[in-house]
Parts: C-alpha cells; sequence; structure tokens
C-alpha cells in the first residue's frame, strides 16, 4: 500500500506531527503510516524540514532596547504647561469686543466720509451766490451790525438808490 | 487561548505575567520596565523572523510595548498575557509588511544586515563540531533557510513562526491571528508544503540516505 497522500490526509498529517490531530482522525492516519512507506516518507521529510527550522539565527534586541523604549513614556509635562500658559481673564474679552467695537465705528465713519455721498457743488454755488456777487462790499464791513444801521431809508433819502 | 468560566483572579494566579501586567495597569514604579525586560527578547525574535529586518522588527516591538502601555488601564486579563501581546505585535507585523508591499521592496538579505544582524556565536546552534567549515555551512544554510521563510506569504510566515518559536498550539495562532482553528490547520499546512519544497535539497544533507519512496517523488538533489 504506497498510495500518495491525498490533500486532506497531508493537511492532517501535519496536525499529527504538531500534536493537534486527535480521535478518529488520528487513530486512521496512524494506521495509514504503518501501513504506507510512502507516507511515512513525507511524515520525516516534513518533520526534517521543521527541524531544520532550528538552524535559524535567533535575533537579539540591542543593549538598549529597554532604555529607549521607556524613553518613549516620558510623560507629557502636562502640569508644567498648564503653569506656563497664561490664565484666561474673562473681562479681557469683553474690552476686546468694545476695542473692536471702536475700531469697526471709526473705519465707518472714515469710509463714510472718505466715500459717502456729497452735497451738489453746483446747489452749494447757487446758495451762496449773492454773498459772493457783494463780496467786496462785505468786505469793507466791520460788522453786521452797521451794515443793518445803512438799511435805513431816512438816513440816506431817496437819492441814495440814484448814487 | 480564551479560558472559559474562569475569572480573572484565577487567571492572574495562574499565569505570572498577567499578575506583573496587573501591576503594569496599576502602575506600579518598574513594572513596565520589567515587562520589557521579561519579552523583549522574544518579540523581537518574533518580529524579526516575520518582518525579516532587524532594525524594522525592533521598531515594531517598541510600537508593540508602547501600545500595552498605552492601553493599560482597558487591560482585563481574558486569556493568556503572551496572546494579547502577540496579538498586538502581530498586527503591526502584518500592517508592516502590506504598507512596504506599497513601497519600493527592499531584498530580504539572508545576510547580518548591521548590528542586530547574524552573530557567528548564535547561527551554532546547538553544534560542537564548531570547525570553519561547518561554520560557512551553518550560516549558508541559514541563509536559505531564511530565503524559505521569506518565501511563505506573510500569514503563513507568521503562523510557521509562532508555532515553532513561541510554541503556540493551533487555537493560540487562531486568537493571534485572528482565524478559526481548523484555517490556521489549514494555513500551517501549506505552509509546511511550501518550506518542504523550498529546501528538499536541504533535509538529508546529513548524509542519512532519504527514504526511498519520499525520495523518488519529491526530492531532487
Amino acid at each position: 500500500m504506497t498510495n500518495p497522500l491525498t490533500e486532506q490526509e497531508k493537511v492532517d498529517l501535519v496536525a499529527f506531527l504538531d500534536g493537534e490531530l486527535t480521535g478518529e482522525a488520528a487513530r486512521s492516519l496512524e494506521t495509514k503510516l504503518s501501513l504506507n512507506p510512502a507516507a511515512r516518507a513525507e511524515a520525516e521529510t516534513l518533520k526534517r524540514t521543521w527541524d531544520l527550522l532550528d538552524f535559524l539565527p535567533k535575533p537579539e534586541p540591542s543593549p538598549t532596547f529597554t532604555n529607549r523604549t521607556l524613553e518613549k513614556l516620558a510623560p507629557v509635562p502636562t502640569i508644567a504647561l498648564r503653569k506656563a500658559t497664561p490664565r484666561r481673564r474673562p473681562w479681557l474679552g469683553y474690552v476686546g469686543w468694545a476695542a473692536a467695537l471702536a475700531v469697526a465705528a471709526s473705519v465707518g465713519f472714515l469710509a463714510v466720509g472718505r466715500f459717502g455721498p456729497r452735497d451738489d457743488p453746483d446747489r452749494e454755488l447757487t446758495r451762496d451766490l449773492r454773498v459772493i456777487e457783494n463780496k467786496r462790499l462785505y468786505d469793507r464791513v466791520d460788522d453786521l451790525d452797521y451794515l443793518k444801521s445803512l438799511d435805513q431809508p431816512d438816513l440816506f433819502g431817496d437819492d441814495a438808490s440814484g448814487s | 487561548m480564551a479560558a472559559t468560566g474562569e475569572t480573572s483572579a484565577q487567571m492572574a494566579l495562574r499565569d505570572p505575567d498577567i499578575r506583573l501586567m496587573l501591576r503594569v495597569r496599576a502602575d506600579e514604579p518598574g513594572a513596565f520596565e520589567e515587562l520589557v525586560a521579561r519579552y523583549q527578547h522574544r518579540l523581537v525574535a518574533v518580529m524579526h523572523h516575520v518582518v525579516g529586518d532587524a532594525t524594522e522588527a525592533e521598531d515594531l516591538a517598541q510600537e508593540a510595548f508602547l501600545r500595552v502601555y498605552r492601553a493599560r488601564k482597558k487591560y482585563r486579563p481574558r486569556s493568556k498575557f503572551s496572546t494579547w501581546l502577540f496579538t498586538i505585535a502581530n498586527n503591526l507585523a502584518l500592517n508592516s509588511l502590506r504598507s512596504r508591499q506599497r513601497r519600493p521592496v527592499v531584498p530580504w538579505a539572508a545576510a547580518g544586515s548591521g548590528p542586530l544582524g547574524q552573530r557567528p556565536q548564535e547561527q551554532l546552534v546547538r553544534d560542537h563540531r564548531s570547525g570553519p567549515m561547518q561554520k560557512v555551512q551553518r550560516q549558508e544554510l541559514a541563509g536559505v533557510i531564511q530565503e524559505a521563510l521569506a518565501g511563505l506569504n506573510e500569514r503563513q510566515r507568521a503562523a510557521v513562526v509562532l508555532n515553532k518559536f513561541e510554541d503556540m498550539n493551533y487555537a493560540e495562532i487562531a486568537e493571534v491571528m485572528g482565524l478559526t482553528t481548523k484555517a490556521v490547520k489549514s494555513l500551517l499546512s501549506r505552509a509546511r508544503m511550501n518550506l518542504r519544497a523550498a529546501l528538499a535539497g536541504y533535509v538529508y544533507m546529513d548524509g542519512e540516505p532519504a527514504p526511498a519512496a519520499e525520495c523518488d517523488e519529491d526530492n531532487g538533489p
């Protein structure tokens, strides 16, 4: 009896070699191994292959491994940070808002003065036209009361308008 | 392996590593350092075999320890401590390998890589015939075996390493890798067959004749 192992028997054989096969499956495989030289050869080769892994070098950590690992655990200095951070003052917020409003108002005022609507210059000229026309006369008058006193008809008589 | 019906206290009594981890959880001074010192050799070795690079293995092992520390307050002893640790480590290693696949590939050198690489005295595994020729042969053999291991896919390799070097049974490997026991059985079977094929020429190199049936079928030189 030298029939090669089936795929399932190969899977079971590895498990058997690892001590993981139990019950009926284990007994069945034991029987097959005792009767089948090909199965025994397969088992022997698998076992030897597995043993070859013992020749692999055993990697070791570097001598500083533990220290380097512990250094990474250095606690974050939360307490120190808390002390270093200035305490928040509640009134500072209100002052900030007030300052911001004042700045905004100033900017608005200046913007309106600079870019806002202006009086019509022609209308301004029309309004002041009479003043401009008589400016030469007004320059000779020292004050307004004196000018009003001149406006009395009895002071100059009827000839006044003709002169 | 998860223990059913067992309280945390009972598990802690049985597993000294759980007791140590509970001390870490309680922020007991020196406990974490003790944990790192206790597990660093095993963790770095497993990582190295899985990712194939000494520096990366140390980085990953370090990250695994840091994750353990960060999660210490949430730790509940539901299984062996080593299972929990290697679950974290395995996830890190597999993620690293997957991200490496997306980067340009650096050949996995079988020879030593820097100060943490193979050390000659370590390569003389339980060998008292330490002549120069045997030494060279063993170095070469170690290189061939490393290449064979690297030739496995990442999950097969992780399962082999946990089984071979951590002596984990199928149920423990299943827990670490998030698989069923049946899937682990299949995974390890395929891995063993692949290793057998890759190392066929070295299995009977000690002069002992190969079994006739096996030699005819599978083993070449």
